[in-house]
């Protein structure tokens, strides 16, 4: 598991030109803004942004460049933008929902322009594959005049972001970047343009200029006209390449296309063999649209398709053009494109076959899918063997029971912690945005009887749990504060954050504690170590004790994620202990199995007692602490240092 | 042309990606180009997955459903879910190796072997968990085995690389001793596949 970062060596992203190496969309956009010549990077991680900054980090010392994992992503950019204030060429990187984290800082960066190429990228997730939305972040550069340029392949993301970097020193302004899950996570052989610039300027100087870094009233209405007028003259004259690409042109029926969108009308053209009957227009700056290719090709075409992923962000800009020049072709978009989800080849080729007027008769027969009794079971993602996660869930809903804790609401965040919201642990009934799960358990504990436990990651907490921990304090509310501290931003694949000791550069940082800084605030703080089972209940037990007597709670569950621990393991040749269930002591109660619902306890088919998959069992020994009967036992004893794997 | 398409199923932590990006580097080794439409984030964490190989001039990254020219299946119950990307004349090359998620109902191996096969399709099966810990001690190599497996039971993969392609990208992927267990590991795949062809 993890990133997959591996197989790509440091060497690769930054061998010379002329190489082909096979990158993700993401390691391509890395390459591309190494090639522009950039010397500062920050983010903060985010499926499916996170490794552009992972392969950037990794050559950072080759490269002669400097790059962060910050706090969240409003640091990340006000950081990149600082250096791009200072002529310093930078970039910054989140997931969509990120860019909302950061929102107020992109408005202004808008105002204020910048002195150095600087590149926002928005990794968007249509689909959903790892999300709590798929919102369509072209709206963002509509909504701050950025402008916005999306690729259509991992290829492309290398070009564009080029090309996106030089639109950004053209018109001292930010570019808006946006990737999508299949762009960002598709592998494809890039071949090397250029060789990444020895020289470069990561040396800034800070201009004292008032009037555009200060924001006040009167300066930002001097502002706006600068931004407006860079946004007027960017529609007006960059409908050239590689923005904007015509092929086939002059046909009668044409397809105007963007991002991965383009790449699957391509092949769902040569599919149904129907390429010579389409003008098709590469849109590579969604926004602000330049309008002049556009109406050229909205006079030529008697019907006009338009197909994009998610919103009709091009749709409504080309009817707004054809209205405006009194064009009256008809355009059709959404009312055929899927708006929900992913487009694929399958749903383009539909829409194509649709807006000719034929029965979406597809060249490709699917089998039925098999009919199975049981059926095949949905297979959610769930914690690994071992994960601290689920040993933590175990000692608070035991904990919770023993203290006579009734009812209890467990607000949740972002992580891989979320898995409890399923059975058996039912430990996160919430899950809206990064640090909600403790905003929000103030608000419910003005409002409601049940006691309330904020679950929330480590990560998470640094991100944005500061300010509502402060805020339940201050305004008095009473929820249990609790912090699952796995030592990483495990879910995205392991980055160092302020309490790992580690920079991004792999360079050692101080630790920021979470429990002195909930102490600081006012709340008694307990640190546990959930590999202890029996000694954290009685810990949490004492704790909500506290709660019920009024008390400011918070309780921090401390142990590193389990992959870390086995990655540790295997480096160092430390042998992890290995658990089997022994069958004459076991009476098949399932309690391991319906209590911790680990991945490595299975029910053979037919039979009455677990098993356990002693190649996936990494020792964590949380079965053996619950079994009523003590019929799990160490079957493989570990080396006399295993304990250190987990530190 | 129509690309060749090869769909990869199973569950997160069976080494998915890497099967991807060992084919993705052996198609530039063979002067074939190619998309690998990788699943990461939380759906990796012991959820269901698939990569979508897709070799040839193109870029759209997903298979059609009904379109695979081949499937690799890591583990039988992900095979069965995703035979809806297969057709008629698609090869399936499965793991005989059934994992249940955990808390859940589910079909035994004998009935979904039985209704993979009515399809139609082309089922050869193997058990790589088993070969790939005799060959280097664990499990951890079953992805390299399923891919040696695959290529000797695939005519499509067979015109498109030579063996040495592959050895090649295994020596460009992994690093240290990894090198030589991986390739054992696609050779033994290799080996009990032409048993069966």
């Amino acid at each position: 598991m993890g990133t997959g970062w591996s197989a790509l060596t440091r060497k690769d992203l930054i061998s010379p030109k002329g190489r082909t190496v096979l990158l993700m969309g993401n390691e391509a956009i890395a390459r591309g803004a190494l090639e522009a010549g950039i010397c500062f990077a920050a983010a903060y991680p985010g499926t499916p942004s996170t490794e552009i900054m992972e392969a950037l980090a990794s050559v950072a010392k080759d490269a002669g460049i400097y790059v962060e994992w910050s706090t969240n992503e409003k640091v990340a950019f006000e950081a990149a933008y600082a250096a791009a204030m200072s002529y310093v060429k930078s970039l910054t990187t989140m997931k969509h929902v990120g860019v909302n984290v950061a929102a107020d800082i992109l408005m202004s960066s808008a105002y204020a322009g910048v002195n150095a190429g600087f590149v926002i990228v928005s990794a968007d997730d249509p689909g959903q594959h790892s999300s709590q939305n798929e919102q369509d972040n072209r709206w963002y550069g509509m909504h701050a005049h950025i402008p916005v340029v999306e690729p259509s392949s991992p290829r492309d993301a290398y070009k564009l972001t080029k090309a996106a970097y030089m639109l950004s020193e053209k018109y001292k302004h930010p570019v808006l970047f946006r990737s999508t899950t299949r762009i960002s996570h598709t592998r494809q052989p890039v071949t090397f343009e250029q060789d990444v610039p020895v020289e470069k300027k990561c040396k800034g100087r800070f201009d004292r200029d008032i009037e555009r870094w200060v924001l006040v009233p009167a300066h930002g209405r001097k502002q706006k006209k600068r931004m407006m007028e860079v946004w007027r003259k960017i529609a007006e004259d960059e409908g050239v390449e590689p923005f904007i690409r015509i092929i086939n042109p002059g046909m009668k029926k044409a397809i105007i296309a963007g991002g991965i969108a383009y790449s699957h009308v391509m092949e769902a053209l040569e599919l149904l063999g129907k390429k010579d009957e389409y003008s098709v227009v590469k849109v590579s700056l969604p926004v602000p649209l330049p309008y002049k290719p556009i109406l050229r090709v909205l006079k030529e075409a008697q019907e006009v398709l338009v197909v994009e992923e998610l919103d009709p962000v091009l749709e409504i800009q080309i009817k707004k053009i054809a209205y405006d020049n009194g064009v009256t072709t008809k355009i059709r978009g959404k009312d055929i494109v899927p708006i929900n989800g992913e487009l694929d080849l399958d749903s383009v080729a539909r829409s194509i076959l649709s807006f000719d007027g034929r029965e979406p008769i597809m060249p490709w027969k699917p089998l039925e899918p098999l009919k199975l009794e049981p059926p095949i079971p949905a297979r959610p993602p769930v914690m690994c063997a071992g994960c601290p996660h689920r040993n933590t869930y175990y000692i608070v809903k035991t904990a919770a029971n023993k203290a006579g804790l009734k009812d209890p609401i467990f607000t949740g965040d972002i992580g891989c912690y979320t898995l409890g919201y399923e059975p058996p642990f039912h430990t996160q009934m919430t899950s809206l945005e990064m640090g909600g799960s403790i905003g929000v358990a103030h608000g419910l504990s003005k409002v409601v009887d049940e006691p309330v436990i904020a679950v929330i990651g480590d990560s998470t907490f640094y991100h944005a749990g500061l300010p509502p921990s402060i805020n339940i304090v201050y305004n008095k509310g009473h929820a249990v504060i609790l912090v699952l501290d796995n030592q990483y931003t495990a879910m995205t694949g392991h980055q160092p954050h302020p309490g790992t000791g580690l920079t991004a550069m792999g360079e050692p940082a101080v630790r920021v504690p979470i429990e002195k800084l909930l102490e600081t605030m006012g709340y008694k703080t307990y640190v546990i170590n959930p590999m202890n089972v029996r000694e954290s209940i009685n810990i949490v037990a004492e704790a909500f004790k506290k709660y019920k007597e009024g008390e400011q709670i918070a309780i921090v569950s401390r142990m590193k994620c389990a992959l870390q621990a086995v990655r540790k393991a295997r480096k160092e040749g430390i042998r992890l202990p290995v658990y089997h269930i022994v069958e004459d002591k076991c009476t098949g109660c399932m309690v391991c199995v319906k209590l911790l619902a680990c991945p490595a306890i299975v029910v053979p088919k037919g039979a009455k007692k677990p098993k356990i998959l002693t190649e996936l069992c990494v020792g964590c020994g949380l079965c053996a602490q619950v079994c009523p009967f003590n019929a799990i036992e160490i079957f493989k004893e570990g080396s006399p240092d295993w304990l250190e794997a987990w530190k | 042309m129509a690309r060749y398409n090869i769909l990869v199923t199973g569950v997160g932590g069976q080494g998915l990606l890497t099967l991807g990006r060992v084919v993705g580097n052996a198609a530039i080794l063979a002067g074939i180009d190619a998309t690998i439409a990788e699943t990461h984030g939380l759906s990796q964490r012991g959820g269901s997955l698939i990569v979508q190989i897709r070799l040839g001039e193109g870029e759209s990254p997903l298979i059609p459903r009904g379109a695979a020219d081949l499937v690799i299946g890591m583990e039988v119950l992900e095979t069965a879910r995703r035979i809806i990307y297969a057709n008629t004349n698609t090869r399936v090359a499965m793991n005989k190796f059934l994992w249940p998620p955990p808390l859940a109902d589910y079909p035994d191996l004998e009935q979904v072997v039985d209704k993979i096969k009515e399809t139609g399709v082309k089922l050869y099966m193997i058990d790589a968990n088993r070969i790939s810990e005799n060959v280097v001690g664990s499990v951890i190599s079953a992805n390299m085995v399923m891919l040696g497996f695959a290529y000797a039971v695939d005519e499509g993969l067979k015109k498109l690389f030579d063996k040495k392609h592959f050895l090649q990208a295994i020596e460009r992927v992994f690093r240290g001793k990894a090198v030589e267990l991986n390739k054992k590991a696609f050779e033994a795949g290799y080996e009990e596949g032409l048993k069966q062809t």
